[in-house]
């Protein structure tokens, strides 16, 4: 048995690891060029917003795009992260990571309790549900004023502290190259991790969920687990993202994480093709920068941005990696198709 | 409570089947779909389970699989009691399944759906799924190489790349029993597996069945396709209405009056 099937999968697979390796030093050097390339405070501006909308992007793709769990209330989690962080480092004085920390864990716990519902609720049902979920948060954020000041907002919210060495500074983060690096760096991170995981067992076992829960359950994979799983991590991220964001802005109002917030994410990991990692981080940049470039032409810029959209779903429903492969079939040598 | 007494000492003075169930009671608002079954499988048989169109038999399949959790009644699997156990847990003891309506990961290949079907034998400690060891990279080669040798077994190795939503029907059915067999099943349910199969390709099945038999896979099979049941099976149930009509070799059920009027009709007589 020399199986000619296994060494021939193998051999693709070292292929593939090898250009993986060279892609993700591709993006690194990305990541560092950027914001030496673009040196005005408004492109600067731009990549951080394309840095924090990637992570949440990220993170509603694990969620969506490998568990199949139709979660329309990722909003939720970004603004309780941001929420949550900012408000112990503005009343109780809190330290900026342990802040971040506590911001990220209330995130993912919310989401373990959003996936209980999950649980027993499929499809459309969940998606309502996850909705629903959206609105209270957005509600409480609105209404709670005696925490959040409401509608008021917060102001004066700090970066992150300076990183100090033997008195002298070595990183400021109210620089915004150097912020730029800590969420880019961080969100490079994140990506790194989500990969590892879904080229694990556990990549198949998620998806199995998502093709078929019956099924997976009949090979000992325990759906329920799995998913509070997704939306742990899923919703994790997005309260990292959360606190990036409220330290960036250094303002905090509710109607940043309105539900229509939850829609621009899902927005952003369809038309980059859900189920796949590369393609919401595309799909996240594209989306931030496209209503900027279109800013020119005015509200005009709403209908181009609704009719690549409807395209994209109508005709492209893998999003751009779909498109990405498709260019990619048609110039190789043959025109073979595996 | 019946379990006990299915496992004490009186029964294992005999030999102790597989698969155990008694007085299986199972009803969808007023329709009785599975009523007072009770059946031994012994290890290493073929036991099939015929019946007219909605005699209960796929309700008693995913009864044992732990789909539906039977009204009244016990399953004993191999000792273990498995009641109020849910279905992936059964997995870890050695039940796997096959659907009569195919459930494959359609937008996994071939071999992915195989694949993941070791869930349940990886074993490697959790921090490794994030960080990638060489015990990992053994772990994932060796699961590779055991789902491609089970779709050898089942004639698809120049498939392993293909999408499974785009396998012809009868590949399909072959690639569902690969992976229920990556759980490496002592017991395999397999339900209607000759359905939309020609009968070159029913043929191949029988082998299959066989051949999975000789490696100490039991196999319980509902069926309508009579040249597998009686080929392959060594004992056969019959039902009708959701109840108990006869149970006995293919030869005695072929000649028993009841199971003739109640459902061979007059085809063999």
């Amino acid at each position: 048995m020399s199986d000619p099937a296994i060494t021939r999968g193998l051999g693709k697979g070292s292929i593939v690891l090898a250009s993986r390796q060279s892609r993700l030093i591709l993006a690194a050097l990305a990541i560092i060029a950027l914001p030496l390339i673009f040196t005005d405070t408004y492109w600067r501006t731009n990549l951080m917003i394309c840095a924090i909308n990637v992570l949440l992007a990220l993170g509603l793709d694990f969620i969506l795009g490998y568990t199949g769990q139709l979660n329309l209330g990722h909003s939720a989690f970004y603004g309780l992260g941001a929420y949550v962080s900012t408000l112990l480092i503005v009343k109780l004085g809190a330290p900026f990571w342990g802040a971040f920390v506590a911001g990220v864990v209330f995130a993912g716990l919310a989401g373990i309790f959003l996936s209980l519902f999950a649980v027993r609720l499929r499809g459309h049902y969940l998606a309502i549900a996850s909705l629903g979920f959206a609105v209270i948060v957005y509600q409480i954020l609105l209404n709670w004023i005696s925490l959040t000041q409401g509608p008021l907002g917060i102001y004066g919210i700090s970066p992150p502290p300076a990183i100090v060495v033997g008195g002298t500074t070595i990183v400021d983060f109210r620089n915004l190259t150097s912020f730029f690096y800590l969420v880019s760096g961080f969100t490079f991170l994140v990506y790194l991790l989500l990969d590892q995981l879904v080229r694990s067992p556990v990549g198949e076992t998620l998806t199995a969920i998502r093709e078929d829960e019956v099924s997976a359950a009949s090979l000992g994979i325990n759906g329920a687990a799995w998913k509070v799983f997704a939306f742990g991590v899923g919703a994790a991220i997005a309260g990292a993202a959360g606190c990036f964001y409220a330290s960036f802005v250094g303002t905090l109002v509710p109607d940043a994480f309105y539900v229509s917030e939850a829609f621009t994410i899902l927005a952003m990991v369809i038309v980059g093709g859900m189920g796949t990692l590369i393609g919401p981080v595309f799909g996240a940049i594209l989306l931030t920068l496209l209503p900027e470039v279109l800013r020119g032409i005015g509200d005009l810029r709403l209908v181009v941005y609704g009719a690549a959209l409807t395209f994209v779903v109508l005709f492209m429903p893998g999003g751009l990696v779909q498109a990405a492969r498709f260019v990619q079939e048609k110039l190789r040598p043959g025109g073979q198709k595996t | 409570m019946s379990t006990v007494a299915a496992a004490g000492p009186l029964a294992s003075a005999a030999e102790v089947p597989l698969l155990r169930a008694r007085n299986l009671h199972k009803s969808f608002g007023g329709v009785r779909a599975v009523s007072d079954i009770s059946l031994d499988v012994p290890d290493g048989s073929i036991f099939a389970i015929i019946g007219p169109n909605g005699a209960g038999k796929s309700t008693l399949l995913n009864l044992v699989s732990g789909i539906y959790q039977p009204d009244s009644g016990s399953i004993t699997l191999n000792g273990h009691n498995l009641s109020g156990m849910r279905s992936h847990r059964r997995v870890r003891l050695g039940l796997a399944r096959t659907f009569q309506k195919i459930r494959l990961f359609k937008q996994l290949s071939v071999l992915d759906n195989v694949i993941a079907g070791f869930h349940v034998h990886h074993k490697i400690p959790a921090w490794q799924y994030v960080i990638h060891s060489a015990a990992f990279e053994d772990d994932q080669r060796r699961c590779r190489e055991e789902a491609v040798r089970l779709l050898e077994f089942f004639g698809m190795t120049d498939r392993l790349h293909v999408l499974a939503g785009e396998l012809s029907y009868g590949e399909q059915r072959m690639l569902e029993l690969a992976r229920s067999l990556a759980t490496r099943p002592r017991l395999l349910l397999i339900d209607e597996p000759a359905a939309g199969l020609n009968a070159a390709e029913v043929d191949g099945l029988l082998d299959r069945i066989r051949t999975l038999r000789s490696q100490g896979v039991t196999v319980v099979v509902v069926e309508h396709n009579m040249d597998l049941v009686m080929n392959v099976a060594d004992r056969i149930m019959v039902m009708d209405y959701g109840r108990h009509l006869f149970q006995g070799t293919p030869s005695e059920v072929q000649k028993n009056p009841a199971v003739v009027a109640a459902y061979l009709g007059g085809e063999l007589s």
